[in-house]
């Protein structure tokens, strides 16, 4: 197992020379393995630079992996590799935030680093914690050991300074655990951070990310300060604002906004996503969706809500909109009892509406 | 130059966000700058698009900002088809330098695709020097039409509608076009301005044109006449967009000083939404200030078990302390307010206040009497701020005040909900029509509650006078206000959110 990983590691580190900017085939490139892996590996910094070019193909990548976006979350894709900037994503919840930066994370071929943030999220869980058990042990283990080093040592003061000699072992990186945001700044080709619902986090901890985010390293007190591999992690942050996010963190970002998308570019994520759907169906829940939206409700359904709601129709054969069948599902759609009982009572007359 | 012009328009943009209230910081000016570098000015959506992800930084910004950009870069096409004219520039340029290729006029041209903006004044004199020669080339150009000469002429004839903003607010800058102030200067800005961008080369231009034997050339001095004509109209267009962004903006920062010092009773209607405005503003102040959550530490008080259960892998030795922390909860709030017709539009602006802070104050309960009491929260939390507002002023203004009445039916509805975090506000002038107060059951309140805050919008000097009962009340308050204004209310909700925090 281990011994896989190994060779497989260095079979990659190979093929990066192989393939490198130039891209000239190498006579070595026989020897190493299978030709689908390395057409992966070899590929994929060139992509990068290809697909994140302009908008336009930025766009058509995504519209690849199944992610159809608007001008905006492109261009924002855009500035973001162009400018080296993170950017901040808000909307309502269920507009595909969190989808944008892992579809961006398959676009790329990079892998996803991800930080799920919650309240009480401190730095020892999210950059780096020392592994205590491991430093414990090796005290333990090097006990004996003690002895040889200090030999010769005459008195207090002798000893220390014997000691000294030796450093900082404990406090070495052999001792650190990297917490997602480090092991993001490691990742030797880059990778995309994902920092997800950054507003569910503590006010102190959007002051642990500046340094990260602006310069893309992190400041350890007893090792020093690690930056970012030669390509440093695309960042995005998520938001559902339930509170008001720091400026002093906005600066530092690129601020997108995903609103709810209008019913052409709706229907196309739908016909992506659940392409089973019936054209006719397709346009008439779209429609339903938009309508609802217009309403009075405590939660609007997103389009994670209409894709499911998709998928639903399909498992039951739908083939139009029926108010009976509506009424059977507003569930999948509508999360609070209470904006179902508003609804039900209304379905007749936006069925009605959306039939013609 | 060119880089100068860019810098110019996009930091002369940002002032004008920062003037419709966006903040934009020197570092935010920075990364739009490497933006647009990136970007260019060609595409005017795309532009829109890059800006608006990195200058506004919220949902509301956004808005403000999309507004902002399209009164700063409108700019209608000179001719109203911008993607022709652009392909046709094109070829007409091709042409040019394919023919003209030893001509002045051949390098100038390139020049000005080059670099657009920039060389303005080095192209005008070259032409100047040269106009007879120039004249000769054009007559033989092929064609339906020479080429214009002179810098503005260009430009026009470009088609180029950014490209022509980005001139005429350089030229606006130039006569400092940010100073006008007042609205008979308008003429005067236009004229400079046009004169500016070098009206008087164009004119002698068509006037040349006009005259000229060839008819190509002669097209051209009409067309230049007709677009000429445009321009100017563009240009008093933007010399008013100029005047409302910056001078109307101080007219409204004035007014917006004085109504938050005007007594709530006064403002005229109209004002209402300017006021409702620099609420929200006023309660964003307000909870951005106290959204973070403090810790109080009590040192000197050990948190045995954190510390043991810190400590474990230092081997049991505890050399990494925990203290016992007390997280604040947020202030609880009971707001009641009179709303019958004396005091009814303090009511309104109070209540708005308060839900306008439900970030930082999510537990606001808020109850409204004039005879009889009832809550209203429910109400608040189903509709939004104004209508809830309208709807319990509606529902509950009728009838004679009883402060006396409404603390007994107060006590009944909910004296079990109150507790020692429980901050309950009065709003009311304790005017009781000589009812009677009722004083024992606020002091029970008083008793429980964490703070009594008794709001008056009256002066102090009336307090007490005729069937004011403010004197038996504010026995059993923990504070007493006068409030009539704005200013005394974010006052008052300030210290509210300080002491509770």
């Amino acid at each position: 197992m281990f011994d896989f990983a190994l060779v497989e590691q260095v079979r990659i580190h190979d093929l990066r020379f192989a393939f490198g900017p130039t891209a000239t085939l190498s006579p070595k490139l026989p020897f190493f393995g299978l030709p689908t892996i390395e057409c992966a590996y070899g590929r994929s910094m060139a992509d990068i630079e290809t697909i994140a070019a302009s908008v336009a193909t930025l766009k058509d990548g995504f519209e690849e992996h199944r992610y159809i976006c608007s001008d905006e979350i492109a261009t924002a894709v855009f500035l973001a590799y162009q400018l080296r900037k993170p950017v901040l994503i808000e909307g309502p919840p269920g507009v595909g935030k969190t989808e944008l930066a892992k579809t961006a994370a398959e676009m790329f071929s990079l892998p996803l680093v991800r930080l799920q943030c919650y309240e009480g999220l401190d730095e020892s869980k999210a950059i780096y914690e020392w592994k205590y058990g491991k430093q414990l042990l090796y005290t333990q283990v090097l006990k004996e050991a003690l002895d040889e080093v200090l030999q010769g040592a005459k008195g207090f003061a002798q000893s220390v300074t014997k000691l000294h000699e030796f450093g900082d072992i404990f406090f070495s990186e052999e001792f650190l655990e990297p917490r997602p945001l480090l092991k993001a700044l490691r990742e030797e080709n880059g990778c995309v951070l994902l920092i997800d619902e950054i507003d569910k986090a503590d006010h102190e901890f959007e002051s642990l990310l500046l340094e990260i985010l602006s310069d893309y390293q992190v400041s350890i007190p007893e090792i020093g300060t690690i930056k970012a591999a030669a390509e440093p992690p695309i960042v995005f942050l998520t938001s559902n604002n339930t509170r008001e996010i720091s400026d002093a963190l906005k600066r530092r970002c690129l601020h997108l906004y995903i609103p709810f998308p209008d019913v052409e570019v709706e229907s196309k994520i739908i016909g992506a996503r659940v392409p089973d759907v019936p054209p006719e169906l397709q346009r008439q829940l779209v429609e339903f969706i938009h309508e609802l939206r217009n309403l009075d409700l405590k939660k609007l359904p997103a389009i994670s809500e209409t894709i499911d709601w998709a998928r639903t129709l399909v498992l039951l054969h739908a083939e139009s909109l029926e108010p009976q069948l509506v009424k059977d599902t507003l569930n999948v759609i509508l999360k609070f009892q209470e904006d179902i009982d508003n609804v039900h009572s209304e379905v007749n007359s936006l069925t009605a509406k959306i039939a013609k | 130059m060119n880089a100068q012009t860019t810098d110019r328009t996009i930091s002369n943009f940002i002032r004008a966000l920062r003037n419709a209230d966006v903040r934009v910081s020197t570092a935010e000016t920075l990364d739009a700058l490497s933006a647009v570098e990136l970007v260019g000015y060609d595409d005017r959506d795309y532009l829109k698009r890059t800006l608006s992800l990195v200058l506004p930084k919220t949902a509301d910004e956004k808005v403000t900002f999309d507004a902002c950009f399209d009164q700063f870069f409108a700019f209608q096409d000179v001719r109203g088809e911008a993607e022709d004219a652009l392909g046709e520039s094109g070829d007409a340029e091709a042409q040019e330098s394919e023919d003209g290729g030893d001509g002045e006029g051949g390098g100038a041209g390139g020049d000005r695709q080059a670099q657009p903006g920039g060389k303005r004044k080095k192209s005008k004199s070259k032409n100047k020097n040269n106009l007879f020669e120039e004249e000769e080339e054009e007559d033989l150009g092929p064609g339906d039409m020479t080429d214009p000469k002179s810098a503005l002429g260009k430009l026009l004839m470009a088609n180029s509608r950014v490209e022509l903003a980005v001139q005429m607010s350089a030229a606006g800058e130039a006569v400092n076009i940010r100073e006008i102030q007042i609205f008979t200067q308008k003429g005067l800005y236009a004229r400079r301005i046009m004169d500016q961008m070098g009206l008087a080369d164009l004119n002698q231009e068509i006037a040349d044109l006009r005259q000229a034997p060839a008819v190509p050339a002669r097209r051209l001095g009409q067309q230049l006449k007709a677009r000429r004509d445009f321009l100017r109209e563009q240009v008093r267009d933007y010399v008013e967009q100029q005047f409302l962004l910056n001078a109307d903006v101080s007219g409204k920062r004035l007014r917006e000083e004085l109504l938050r010092k005007v007594k709530l009773s006064n403002v005229e209607h109209r004002n209402f939404r300017l006021i409702q405005e620099i609420v929200y503003k006023m309660a964003k102040k307000l909870s951005t200030l106290h959204s973070r959550r403090k810790k109080v530490f009590k040192r000197g008080q050990l948190n045995i078990s954190r510390t043991l259960r810190n400590n474990m892998s230092y081997d049991g030795a505890i050399f990494n302390l925990h203290w016992k922390s007390v997280k604040v909860d947020r202030p609880k709030v009971f707001a009641i307010c009179d709303v019958s017709g004396s005091v009814a539009n303090y009511a309104r602006f109070m209540l708005m206040f308060l839900y306008s802070l439900d970030e930082v104050m999510p537990k606001v309960r808020s109850f409204a009497f004039s005879s009889d009491l009832a809550e209203v929260t429910e109400l608040f939390n189903r509709n939004k701020i104004e209508d809830a507002i309208a709807k319990t002023l509606r529902d509950y203004s009728g009838g004679s005040t009883d402060y006396g009445q409404a603390l007994l039916d107060f006590k009944k509805l909910c004296l079990d909900d109150i507790d020692n975090r429980t901050t309950i506000i009065i709003l009311g002038d304790a005017r009781n029509n000589f009812g009677e107060a009722h004083a024992e059951v606020l002091k029970e309140l008083y008793d429980r509650s964490k703070r009594v805050i008794w709001l008056n919008p009256e002066a102090r000097l009336a307090w007490n006078t005729g069937d004011s009962e403010m004197r038996k009340y504010g026995a059993y308050s923990h504070q007493v206000e006068e409030c009539n204004s704005l200013m005394h209310l974010e006052r008052v909700v300030g210290n509210l959110l300080r002491q509770t925090n």
